[in-house]
């Protein structure tokens, strides 16, 4: 049944372009702070410190944000893979990106306002939001205030595994950031996600003839 | 040391120790024979008698100026741990100090530093001569307006960079950051600039003063350390001058440990990690070619996904057109 549903709340839509525009800045400025002798950066090493240092503490203020806003609205459970069945579901959607997509079938997951995620995303999305997340925050927080760093770690300055998990996982969200980008285009039509992600309306089919948009729980 | 004295010969003090080929009586680095040391020690600890904090609370005589006693004092531990510390005070003080009452002159009798250290002086002297110290200074500068013989050691010895830096930056904000000091050496009507105004501009401002020395950037860079101050016209500016991978303070702050680098985790500039993580120094190259792989392996899926994708699209439209 064609149906149209609104999928995601005014402040989930705020927060998450609002996110993007912060992490897509923290990258441009973060790669010019660590390679800062390449060519090929497009910001002085001076003028990346103070951005990275601004924009950094925007985005551990939009996380603390998200982390309330998300146990207060109930959406912290669409983070939560759900069995059984996970796997199953998980290969389906494995397959439909692998092989289905290309014959021009349904995605085999239809967003729901209580599934908006499939089981890969919401496992991703876990991970990304409630792991890695956290650790860049926190690191970035504590190389911004380095007196809060161990004295010692391991025999070398105590700021040197918070900067290298800095940069490690930093680099990885980053890179997840690419890969959701292009994910976004893997809906029922190429910018249908996009459209859904700026109006908060989802166009498709909800499976076992629901129509409503009201959240079950 | 009174101001008149020329550059060269008020140095004596300070670069005793500096010095490679210094005389007997210049620190050495060799172990001292015990009883030659308990000889200086015996020798220097009869100055100390007075001209310490100890020596005023407990004069072994009275008939001193004690006003004038307050202003030269010492402390023994600080010295004896100094680059000059096995040196005897009578050495650079003369023979005269060994009497008492000293006499009017003893103070204009101090060796100049260069009796002992003349190669360095020499080269010093140059570098100073350019140094914004000696624009408009320069009759009221010698080695003793920064360095204090009595307590200053040479990084080489310190060894800790973080040592390192909170004795040399002491130096500088010893009059820096002192309008009273300031105003001794500076120019009538000259004010002294707010060290936090003047260095606003730099990015996390008192993490770098408290691992980095002023040196760094207000002294011209080149393969050992200069004497020649930059004022802010000149200083450094250019963070990746440090913050690279040929960062400068290989030859600066970290010479002296350059040398017994090891690769730790295969970071460049890994003897930085001892102290401090420079973020665009330290670098780890596997970690960076890592990230840069995952990068292009991510690239490389995304646009052979979308290839296919398109492909498959186009395929499927020419099946579905009428023959």
């Amino acid at each position: 049944m064609k149906t149209r549903i609104y999928l995601l709340p005014l402040w989930l839509r705020l927060w998450h372009w609002s996110n993007a525009v912060l992490i897509i800045v923290l990258a441009v400025t973060g790669a010019s702070l660590h390679f800062a002798d390449s060519t090929l950066v497009p910001l002085s090493f001076a003028t990346a410190a103070q951005i990275h240092d601004l924009v950094g503490m925007s985005l551990a203020g939009l996380y603390v944000f998200f982390v309330i806003a998300n146990a207060v609205t109930g959406n912290w459970w669409q983070y939560i893979p759900k069995p059984p069945g996970i796997m199953a579901r998980s290969l389906k959607v494995t397959r439909y990106y692998a092989y289905g997509i290309m014959r021009g079938e349904r995605d085999p997951h239809e967003p729901t306002p209580d599934t908006n995620f499939n089981d890969m995303q919401a496992s991703a999305y876990l991970v990304v939001m409630y792991l890695m997340m956290p650790v860049v925050v926190i690191t970035g927080l504590i190389f911004m205030f380095p007196q809060t760093a161990p004295d010692r770690l391991f025999g070398f300055d105590g700021l040197f595994p918070i900067a290298v998990l800095h940069y490690v996982i930093g680099a990885a969200v980053v890179l997840f950031a690419i890969l959701h980008v292009y994910l976004g285009t893997l809906g029922h039509t190429a910018t249908s996600q996009y459209k859904t992600m700026i109006t908060g309306w989802h166009e498709g089919d909800l499976p076992s003839g629901r129509t409503s948009s009201r959240r079950a729980r | 040391m009174h101001a008149g004295r020329s550059f060269a010969t008020a140095i004596l003090p300070l670069v005793l120790a500096l010095t490679p080929s210094a005389p007997a009586h210049a620190q050495s680095t060799v172990a001292l024979d015990p009883a030659k040391l308990a000889e200086i020690r015996e020798s220097n600890a009869k100055c100390f008698a007075c001209h310490s904090a100890d020596g005023l609370k407990s004069p072994p005589r009275q008939d001193m100026d004690f006003d004038k006693l307050k202003s030269l004092l010492h402390d023994p531990a600080l010295y004896e741990t100094s680059s000059h510390g096995r040196v005897e005070c009578r050495t650079c003080h003369g023979v005269g100090s060994t009497t008492f009452p000293h006499g009017a002159t003893l103070k204009a009798q101090v060796s100049p530093c260069s009796e002992c250290h003349a190669a360095k002086v020499y080269r010093i002297e140059t570098q100073f001569e350019a140094s914004v110290h000696a624009k408009t200074q320069k009759d009221k500068f010698t080695c003793w307006s920064c360095h204090d013989g009595h307590v200053y050691n040479i990084a080489a010895k310190i060894g800790t960079p973080a040592k390192i830096v909170a004795q040399d930056n002491a130096m500088c904000l010893d009059c820096h950051n002192s309008d009273l000091q300031f105003s001794k050496f500076a120019p009538v009507g000259k004010r002294r600039p707010t060290i936090d105004t003047i260095h606003a501009w730099l990015p996390n401002t008192k993490s770098h003063w408290g691992s980095v020395r002023c040196v760094e950037c207000h002294t011209p860079a080149g393969r050992s350390f200069s004497h020649e101050i930059l004022d802010k016209s000149k200083a450094e500016k250019n963070c990746v001058s440090c913050h690279s991978r040929e960062s400068s303070l290989r030859t600066r702050l970290y010479r002296h440990l350059v040398s017994a680098e090891e690769e730790k985790f295969g970071f460049v500039n890994s003897i930085f990690l001892s102290q401090s993580y420079v973020i665009g120094a330290s670098r780890n190259p596997w970690i960076d070619w890592s990230v840069g792989a995952a990068a292009a392996l991510l690239a490389v899926g995304m646009l052979t996904h979308a290839l296919l994708r398109i492909g498959a699209a186009l395929w499927r439209r020419r099946e579905r057109r009428p023959p």
